[in-house]
């Protein structure tokens, strides 16, 4: 009974920080129509951009987040105008497999700049929480609560600015947003910019937990991916979902099976999702 | 006369595959112009090219005697040509009457600080529009489901909808992308009576069909198009005569 509780409790923590980059991931998708691959360098890049920030200038976790966001965004944004956007109209296949291409090149540039070593955040060591048998890590828990915040604050950007509204309006028919004088080129880089940080912001988290290395980003994307599919490609809310319940079922998984096959769940999900709805858990149409 | 809508030469490609291959066509003030050619002429992407969606190669769009190449979609719109879609998708998460509503010329809520604290203009402008959102429905028979998505509606229906949100924008001219296809028949007689008596109240409409009894009906005159280009025009009678046009159904005899 404890095992199983502590696997949920575990499950939500790692699901809740696989949602800040599956919603990213997800944002990108709805508006773009392309799945982004580049978003596992994204992470990677926003994960060393507040280490920087944190390690080298001394700044607090919550301003070493921003500045995550910031960076990732604009580096999404640059790499998208720069390599990608040229390629959209070839269809969705040739946009994705360049993004793995860009991925490539962008997780190599980070290694040349700070190596190959892991690095961790300056944060102080606490002891776990207990409550009985249970344990949390004051770690986790701060990290829940970020991915918590972010989130709903996203989702109020989608919901209440006229902005947001225009992103999901370009994304549910972008000729008919058109017709009304959106701009879907626009709106195309805000969401880029957005996605990207939010990415940059997830990579960040994850990191808070263990460490990060030029491989932080690429170790999580089977799992954003999954996650993205499993609560529906373009559906933000179904990213969250669908975090969720991965970050659960590898906890689960992992008191039947050994550590080491723990990313198989991603695969065995997108599987049984793809093969039973495709259209994932909260998604409006088939992909 | 000028007509209210001239193409002249229009020419649009998209990755070296040459789509409209300089399109000429003019629609006379209050015509019911009818738009026709087999698959693949480009009917749709002229359609699109005009209604400011696809930037053109070359030659000119005008309304009236202004040109208008190249504007954006919703200066187009402003400016009173407005077109539907053949897939009426609309918006998921809205309902009809949000579509309609969405549609209306000078929104006040779209300025930040009318939308935030509202105006007493804004408050009487968005009334006016609520009332042309009744009317429009109930004249297209949607008052029943004004307030269900549009998700919920049948085919026709959601034509209907198409409709209406571009009556909503006040058109000088109405471009209708095959308002009737894949609509059950009773359905699709009630939006041609529709689309009559509008044209019979002034509305100048060009219409994409393939039911040639329904061009036959409606449209006059009807213009061919074929592998990009305007092939004749001419009433009914003459187009459905004209050897050329039977060819491009058709294919050329050998």
């Amino acid at each position: 009974m404890t095992l199983l509780l502590q696997a949920l409790i575990n499950g939500l923590m790692t699901g809740a920080l696989i949602a800040v980059p599956a919603v990213g991931f997800s944002a990108i998708f709805a508006v773009l129509r392309y799945p982004n691959f580049a978003i596992a360098s994204y992470a990677t890049i926003g994960a060393f951009a507040a280490w920087w920030a944190n390690v080298v200038l001394g700044l607090p976790i919550i301003p070493a987040l921003v500045i995550a966001f910031a960076i990732a965004g604009t580096v999404g944004v640059v790499a998208e105008e720069s390599a990608l956007s040229r390629l959209r109209g070839n269809g969705a296949l040739i946009v994705a497999i360049a993004s793995i291409a860009l991925n490539l090149v962008l997780e190599n540039i980070i290694r040349f700049f700070f190596g190959n070593d892991m690095r961790g955040y300056d944060l102080p060591l606490m002891r776990d929480m207990r409550f009985g048998d249970l344990r949390i890590g004051p770690q986790q828990l701060q990290s829940l609560a970020l991915a918590v915040v972010i989130m709903a604050a996203m989702f109020a950007f989608l919901r209440y600015t006229r902005f947001g509204k225009a992103m999901r309006a370009v994304a549910d028919n972008p000729d008919l947003a058109r017709l009304k004088g959106i701009d879907p080129a626009r709106i195309a880089i805000v969401t880029v910019f957005l996605g990207a940080g939010l990415t940059g912001v997830g990579g960040v988290l994850i990191g808070l937990d263990t460490s990060i290395d030029p491989l932080t980003g690429y170790r999580v994307l089977l799992s954003v991916f999954a996650a993205a599919v499993l609560g529906g490609l373009g559906s933000i809310p179904g990213a969250v979902v669908g975090a969720l319940a991965l970050g659960i079922a590898e906890e689960l998984a992992l008191i039947a099976v050994p550590a080491t096959y723990r990313t198989a769940v991603g695969f065995i999900a997108i599987l049984i999702m793809l093969t039973f709805r495709p259209r994932g858990i909260l998604g409006e149409r088939a992909v | 006369m000028t007509p209210l809508l001239t193409v002249t030469g229009l020419k649009l490609d998209f990755y070296g595959v040459h789509v409209l291959r300089g399109v000429d066509l003019a629609v006379p003030a209050g015509s019911f112009t009818g738009l026709i050619g087999p698959n693949g002429a480009g009917k749709s992407t002229l359609f699109n090219a005009v209604s400011g969606l696809y930037r053109p190669k070359g030659g000119t769009v005008a309304l009236g005697s202004s040109d208008a190449t190249g504007l954006p979609p919703e200066e187009l719109v402003a400016a009173g040509l407005v077109r539907t879609f053949q897939l009426a998708r609309g918006f998921p998460k809205l309902s009809v009457f949000q579509h309609l509503m969405l549609y209306g010329a000078d929104q006040p809520g779209e300025n930040l600080l009318a939308g935030l604290f509202g105006s007493a203009a804004a408050r009487r402008r968005e009334a006016e529009l609520a009332g042309r959102a009744f009317d429009i429905a109930r004249r297209l028979k949607l008052d029943h489901v004004l307030d269900n998505p549009v998700t919920a509606l049948s085919g026709g229906q959601k034509k209907l909808v198409e409709i209406g949100r571009a009556l909503m924008a006040r058109p000088k001219i109405l471009l209708l992308d095959e308002p009737m296809a894949g609509v059950n028949p009773s359905l699709a007689d009630e939006i041609a009576e529709h689309l009559v008596g509008l044209n019979r109240e002034g509305l100048t409409i060009c219409l994409i069909e393939h039911d040639m009894a329904l061009i036959k009906r409606l449209c006059e005159p009807v213009v061919v198009m074929a592998e990009g280009k305007t092939l004749t025009q001419g009433s009914f009678e003459e187009v459905a005569a004209d050897i050329r046009v039977q060819e491009a159904y058709l294919g050329r005899r050998h």
